[in-house]
């Protein structure tokens, strides 16, 4: 029988390679099984389970914050039947269809369907607010968050969110019929595909926007909290249900933006982070050759409308410092996308996507992940044109051309996207 | 002697302003509104306080959180709202709520398309705060009107 062993990043495993103890992983693997794709966020093993209590947040720990988590969203249930409280109820939902050329699998940013829900409950200077994203392979709860609201505007947030200094991911979170391409760049990836930058964080989270002059104003978010655990191909953030496996850094992210108009849809502004990882897994560590590793982002970006035409720009430095002897590493990656409204609800977009240093890096080929679909973009030129023939409903369609670490592709994309209600 | 064809041509020609000055006068001396609640301790506000919370941002006025109702009991006073309140496209309007909603959970205005409900959610609400015709609520003691938003 012919064997194949998997692999992680750019390093191929065999049996020499994997010391003893084998992950149950690697383990299932040899036997012919597949690996069980997630629970959530997860990638669930019996090592994973059995670590659960010892390196992630122990049992006690998770009641503690599910407990502290809930106590303000029953209260709220309770003062929902008084006339000051509102809800909101939000489904963004989309069904895609992808072809390439070579062709590949499919990339895991690509479902064929998904829906992101969004729940929230807001009584005086008190909200609950949940994001929950299902597609056919996985669902999770993205964001939850507990927030009361200081003065206008001024939010400071518990939970589970998106850290701030991702541009695109604050702007659009989970949901696609906001986003006028169909694809993300690949920079913002989420952990669970291939991302490369951590973006869920599990803390505190402080949100202020404050006028200034008679129009514009600045936007100034912060994040503190737990980041997530490094894996063999990605991050594995902290999740509200269900075992969190793997030692948790602590992440510290911002985002300072001026606004033109203290109301309006224009910004421009700088990203930094600061997050410290731990590997937690042995096939990891001995590709790093260090078992935990500081990522430093720094950024600027511009999501900027004028009249029919808007652009929206992002550029990353990110330094990843290891432990000694290992020498640290630092890439580039960026990107900007220029959309234009057309008549007929019509919208042309195009997005140019580059990156420097980042195929000599052994912390980027951890997260390839040898799977055949493209995982780590380096470079992708995309152009597009969006229909938004209903009310919440838009059809969109993509072409681009994509360069991986390992391959170069043509993509087309096919998406409908709605909001509903 | 005037021939049958410009007799015709005539009375179309008075016909047409007569529909004109009609149609004209259906909408002369009209007058948008901002209204409260007569209940309601809300002071003035200005045109940015406005927009913000038609918005969905957070406004306050004498320690009490403002709630938005949008009118769209006819297609004018939607129309009136978009360019004259928030400065926006229906799309981009839209869009933008939507977009408060997905990254905050922010509550989006609640929609109003009787004009009658509208008046009288108004009316129960001191936080309330919304927009009508003057005619709708001028005799109606339950409503104060805050200023003119827009007249013709």
């Amino acid at each position: 029988m012919r064997v194949t062993y998997p692999s992680v990043g750019r390093y191929r495993l065999t049996p020499s390679s994997i010391h003893s103890p084998l992950s149950p992983g690697a383990a299932v693997y040899y036997s012919g099984l597949s690996i069980p794709r997630d629970f959530g966020y997860m990638k669930y093993t019996p090592w994973d389970a059995r670590r659960a209590g010892r390196l992630g947040l122990s049992r006690s720990w998770r009641t503690i914050v599910l407990t502290a988590l809930s106590i303000p969203f029953v209260c709220q249930t309770a003062l929902a039947q008084h006339e000051h409280s509102s809800s909101e109820f939000e489904v963004f939902v989309a069904a895609e269809a992808v072809g390439s050329h070579p062709s590949h699998p499919r990339d895991d940013d690509d479902p064929w369907l998904d829906a992101d829900v969004i729940f929230g409950l807001t009584h005086d200077r008190f909200r609950v607010f949940g994001e929950y994203f299902i597609t056919p392979e996985e669902h999770d709860l993205e964001r939850f968050q507990v927030g009361y609201e200081f003065v206008p505007d001024t939010m400071l947030w518990l939970g589970r969110f998106h850290q701030p200094s991702s541009a695109w991911n604050t702007e659009h979170h989970h949901g696609r019929y906001l986003q006028t391409a169909i694809t993300r760049p690949s920079i913002e990836s989420w952990e669970d595909q291939e991302g490369l930058i951590p973006q869920h964080i599990t803390g505190a989270l402080l949100e202020s926007r404050r006028q200034v002059g008679s129009d514009a104003g600045v936007q100034f978010s912060g994040g503190v909290g737990a980041a997530p655990a490094l894996a063999a191909n990605d991050y594995q953030p902290i999740t509200l249900v269900g075992g969190n496996p793997g030692k948790h850094g602590l992440s510290l992210t911002g985002r300072l933006a001026y606004l033109p108009d203290y109301a309006g849809t224009s910004s421009a502004g700088l990203l930094w982070g600061r997050d410290q990882v731990f590997v937690r897994n042995p096939a990891a560590l001995a590709i790093l050759r260090s078992n935990h590793a500081i990522l430093g982002v720094y950024g600027a970006y511009t999501d900027w409308t004028v009249e029919a035409w808007r652009f929206i720009g992002a550029g990353y430095y990110v330094d990843v410092e290891f432990d000694r002897p290992t020498s640290d590493e630092s890439f580039i990656s960026g990107y900007l996308q220029a959309e234009r409204q057309l008549s007929y609800r019509l919208t042309a977009f195009g997005r140019v996507e580059d990156s420097a240093r980042m195929q000599e890096s052994h912390y980027v080929s951890l997260f390839n992940d040898h799977s055949g679909d493209i995982d780590v973009t380096l470079r992708r030129v995309a152009a597009g044109l969006r229909w938004d023939y209903a009310r919440r409903q838009a059809l969109s369609c993509e072409f681009s051309h994509v360069v991986s670490i390992q391959r170069r592709a043509y993509e087309l994309r096919l998406q409908w996207s709605a909001a509903v209600p | 002697m005037v021939s049958r064809g410009t007799v015709k041509k005539i009375a179309a020609n008075v016909l047409l302003v007569l529909l004109l000055s009609t149609v004209t006068s259906a909408f002369a001396g009209e007058e948008l509104v901002l209204i409260v609640s007569s209940g309601s301790n809300i002071d003035q506000l200005d045109s940015s306080a406005v927009r913000k919370l038609f918005l969905g941002l957070t406004v306050q006025s004498n320690g009490n959180r403002l709630r938005p109702l949008l009118n769209e009991s006819d297609a004018q006073l939607k129309e009136i709202f978009l360019q004259n309140i928030v400065s926006m496209s229906d799309s981009t309007y839209d869009r933008y709520v939507l977009q408060l909603s997905l990254q905050q959970g922010r509550k989006q205005p609640v929609v109003y398309r009787s004009n009658t409900q509208l008046i009288d959610s108004v009316a129960a609400d001191p936080a309330a705060v919304s927009y009508a015709w003057v005619r709708d609520v001028e005799h109606d003691g339950r409503i104060r009107i805050l200023r003119v938003v827009w007249h013709d």
